[in-house]
Order: C-alpha cells, then structure tokens, then sequence
C-alpha cells in the first residue's frame, strides 16, 4: 500500500459528486451575471473557475489557496482586462455546471474542448495542453494502445482521456471510469486495474509523491490541448479570449507559465 | 432557470436501462445476504458465549460508526493490497451487505427484545427444544414485528448502492454521470435519475411487503409490549 489516505479520498470523491450535484441544482440562483468585458470593467472584478485537485494545473497552497497553473493564467486574463479575479476552484465534474449555473463568469480549468462540451459551452483557442499518456504497473508490457487489449485501463469518466480512449482504444480493451485523476492511480496501485490514461503531468506529480509505487509512465498516445470556457451568450467575451490568447502567446507570458509549472515550453497549439 | 432538454439524455436510454437492472441485482443480492448476516449477529449478540457477544458488537459497532463510502474504499483499495483480488462488483456487494448485516442486526435485535419471558417460558413449558423455541418464539415474531422497520433499511441499501458508482460500477448513478459527463445535461441528468430512483423505491417497498406476507402468512395480531 502507498500513503494514499482512503478516507481523504473518499471525501475527494463525494465532494466532486456533491458540488456537480449541488451546482445543478443552484441553478437558478444566479449570481454573476454580467456577460461582456465592458460589464466586468464597470463591475471591477470576473469571476474565474479553475480546477482543483489536478496539479499542477490546480493545487492548494500551503496557506490553503487555489494555486497551480490555470490559477496565473486567470490573474493573466483579469490583469488584461484590468479588474479583480474573484477565483473559484472547482472539482473536475462540476466545472461546467458551474459555468452554467452563471456561479462563475469564465472558466480557465484545463477543459479539453471536444465536440460534444461544445455543443453547450463556447471555446476559445487553446492556452495550454498536456499528453495523455498511460500509466501502467512495472510488470506491464505496453509500448502502444495495441497492448492494452484485454487490459483494465481507468480513466476520469467523461475527461478528454475517456472520449479519446473509447476513441481510440483496441477492441478488446476494458475501460473503467472513475471520478477523478487520484481514484484512477490508486487503482493502478492496487492493482484494481492495469493501466490508467491520464496527463503526463499528473503521472509525474503522483509518482514524483509515491516513490517506490508500482508504477510508470508508459507511453504517451494523444496531445490534449485545454481551452477556457464561456457561456454560449457571452460571444463577445470569447472573441475578446481569443484576442488576448493570442497576444500572450506572442508576449511569451504563457510560455513562461507553462516552464514555471510543466518545466517545459508551451508547445504549438491549435487556433480556432 | 435554463431550458431544460431531455431528448439528449433520453437518447441514451440503454445505458440508463443497463444501470437500473445493475443497481436492482445488486441491492437484491446485499439485502438478501445482508439480512442473512444481521439475523445471526442479531442472535449472536444475545448468545451466552462472551467472545461471541463481543464480536458482533465489535463488527454492528465498528459498521454503524463510520461512513459507507470509507467502509467501500477500504474494501476496494485494502483487499488487493492484502492479495485479494476482487472485481469492483464484488467488492461494493461485500461493502453493502457488510453495512446493511450491521444495521439490520441492531434492528432485528430490538425485535428479539421485545420478545416477553413468558413467551419463551410457554415454548419451554411445552416441552420445545432450545433450537425450535429459538426460531418459532423469538426469532420468527421478531422479524415478523419489525419488518417495517427491515424494509426501510432495505431501501436505504439500494439508495446507498448509487455510492457504487465511486469505485466504476456502472449502476444507475455511474449511468447517469457517464450520460451528464456526455451531454452536458446535469439537471435533465439528475431529474431523470431521481425519477427513477423513487420509482425502484416503491418497487422495493411492494415486493417487501409481499414477501412479509408470504414470509409470514398467519397475520396474527402482533401484541405489542411496553
């Protein structure tokens, strides 16, 4: 067993539940509700959801803040614009309720823009991106999705990893969803499972905190860039993201975020 | 208030359908098991033997004082680390039927209780064996007394299966969140699933009463003690 606490986990998990639950259902209490970049400078501050518990994109720092990588692209976003960033961290499952629920004016929370998500919410041009990659026990041989067939792989039901995986995997390939990133590596380590797909980041950090786990990265198969999110109302707000990504790629402050937290430079993202 | 859009999630009937019958064999085989094992704690708390009576409380306490869902992790992520090797099914049946033998346990004994001395006394006047005095007088009345109770703690076995979906079995919450991960669609999603869930509980409550009145079918007036 590693020092993975069960009970911390446990809590992790009824808490992603309960708050995608409870955004649902305060939806209709709507509190931020200006839509365009004019309203939040009248208004002097934006709401912003970032991720949590999905470092280095989402951590809590020693004082017990929302930390971590989308948490400085967001005080990027909110000094372009000139106001305040209100930021709220947000479990992986209830990001886009949230968004939904208008609790937060904009999401900057490592959200993969697929087809189906934007059938709901509008996505800006890539910020950032990871590889997916498989994290598989020592004594597994797998250098390609082809050696997956008849395996276990976990995955966060309903991330980029699950849709691409489904997508992608070999027939024959037993996928198994969990809540979250933390679930999916405690299978692996307890051997519930034989794989799990997730970024390469999160590997690093889990194995960089469980030395001598039974685990390792294997290979990466898919590179996942991540989008914010706006409200399908809030066009103006996503052409004016659009317009501000762009010019912080071109100032290098994005890629100065991306070495500060991936120790790597920010790779060539899609536009759209 | 959003507009709300069903079709969405209605389109994925079959997973929904496929998670409903998942959540109904697995309540069905916990309360089954679980009652099996809350009727010998029950017993065995009122046993003479002092180990025995130390045991079942240790077990009925331990269960009834901390949560499901670590009693579920616990039985996921623990047993593999021991080497048992066990599917997410199984474990989740172990997690609910271990839960549900505890606080049925509880329950079946006050029923036990109840049972007046000079009931037991009459069995032994009658010349009954031990045994046949405990099945006929006092265990078979106790059940009978609190089968209303039993039902109840049933239902919240099957509503507590939807914590299942925690450890990837795919019962009707595990359903319905694949469905929300899929549509974006949580109110519809969690609507849909609520309506549901009432409809399994009323189902559940009219099989457990058919099954009192088959399991006992002398509808005697229960004389109730203070």
């Amino acid at each position: 067993m590693d020092e993975h606490n069960p009970s911390r986990r446990a809590a992790l998990g009824a808490l992603a539940l309960g708050t995608a639950a409870a955004a649902a259902v305060t939806a209709s209490t709507t509190t931020a509700s200006a839509s365009t970049p004019e309203e939040f400078t009248k208004r002097g501050s934006i709401a912003i959801g970032v991720v949590s518990g999905v470092p280095p994109f989402g951590i809590v720092n020693e004082r017990g803040e929302a930390s971590g990588y989308d948490v400085d692209v967001a005080n990027l976003i909110a000094k372009y614009m000139g106001v305040k960033a209100e930021i709220t961290a947000l479990a992986p499952p209830a990001r886009i309720p949230a968004l939904q629920a208008k609790r937060v004016d904009l999401l900057v929370a490592t959200l993969g823009p697929t087809p189906e998500r934007a059938k709901t919410i509008v996505f800006p041009m890539p910020y950032s991106a990871f590889r997916m990659s498989i994290m598989g026990s020592n004594d597994l041989a797998a250098k390609s999705l082809a050696d997956l067939a008849g395996k276990r792989v976990a995955v966060p039901r309903g991330s980029p990893q699950d849709t691409t995986l489904t997508r992608m995997a070999m027939p024959g390939t037993n996928i198994v969803r969990f809540d979250d990133d933390a679930i999916c590596a405690q299978a692996v380590f307890s051997r519930q499972v034989d794989a799990a797909a997730l970024p390469d980041t999160t590997v690093n950090q889990i194995l960089g905190q469980n030395k001598g786990a039974n685990a390792e990265l294997k290979f990466a198969f898919a590179l996942q860039p991540n989008s914010m999110a706006v409200r399908k109302d809030q066009m103006e707000l996503h052409q004016w993201l659009n317009n501000t990504i762009w010019f912080m790629k071109n100032s290098g402050e994005l890629d100065e975020i991306s070495k500060k937290w991936l120790n790597a430079p920010l790779p060539e993202l899609p536009v759209f | 208030m959003p507009s709300l859009v069903f079709s969405d999630v209605w389109a994925q009937f079959d997973t929904l359908l496929s998670g409903l019958l998942q959540t109904v064999w697995i309540s069905a085989v916990a309360i089954v098991l679980g009652v099996v094992i809350g009727v010998l704690c029950a017993v065995a708390r009122s046993a003479r033997s002092r180990i025995l009576r130390a045991l079942a409380a240790g077990y009925v306490e331990g269960m009834r004082n901390t949560p499901f869902i670590v009693q579920l992790f616990l039985v996921f992520f623990g047993l593999p680390g021991l080497g048992i090797q066990i599917t997410a099914i199984q474990a989740g049946l172990i997690a609910l039927t271990l839960n549900l033998g505890a606080y049925s346990a509880e329950i079946i004994r006050a029923g036990i209780e109840a049972t007046h001395r000079s009931q037991i006394e009459a069995g032994a006047a009658l010349g009954l064996r031990r045994r046949d005095i405990l099945l006929h007088v006092v265990l078979l009345p106790a059940l009978e007394r609190v089968w209303p109770a039993l039902s109840s703690q049933f239902v919240l076995t099957m509503l507590a299966s939807s914590i299942l979906s925690q450890i990837s079995v795919e019962e009707l919450s595990s359903a319905g969140a694949l469905i929300d991960s899929r549509t974006y669609r949580s109110m519809e999603v969690y609507i849909i699933l609520a309506g549901f869930y009432l409809g399994l509980t009323m189902l559940f409550r009219l099989s457990f009463d058919l099954a009192g009145r088959f399991l006992f079918p002398r509808r005697r007036a229960v004389a109730v003690r203070r």
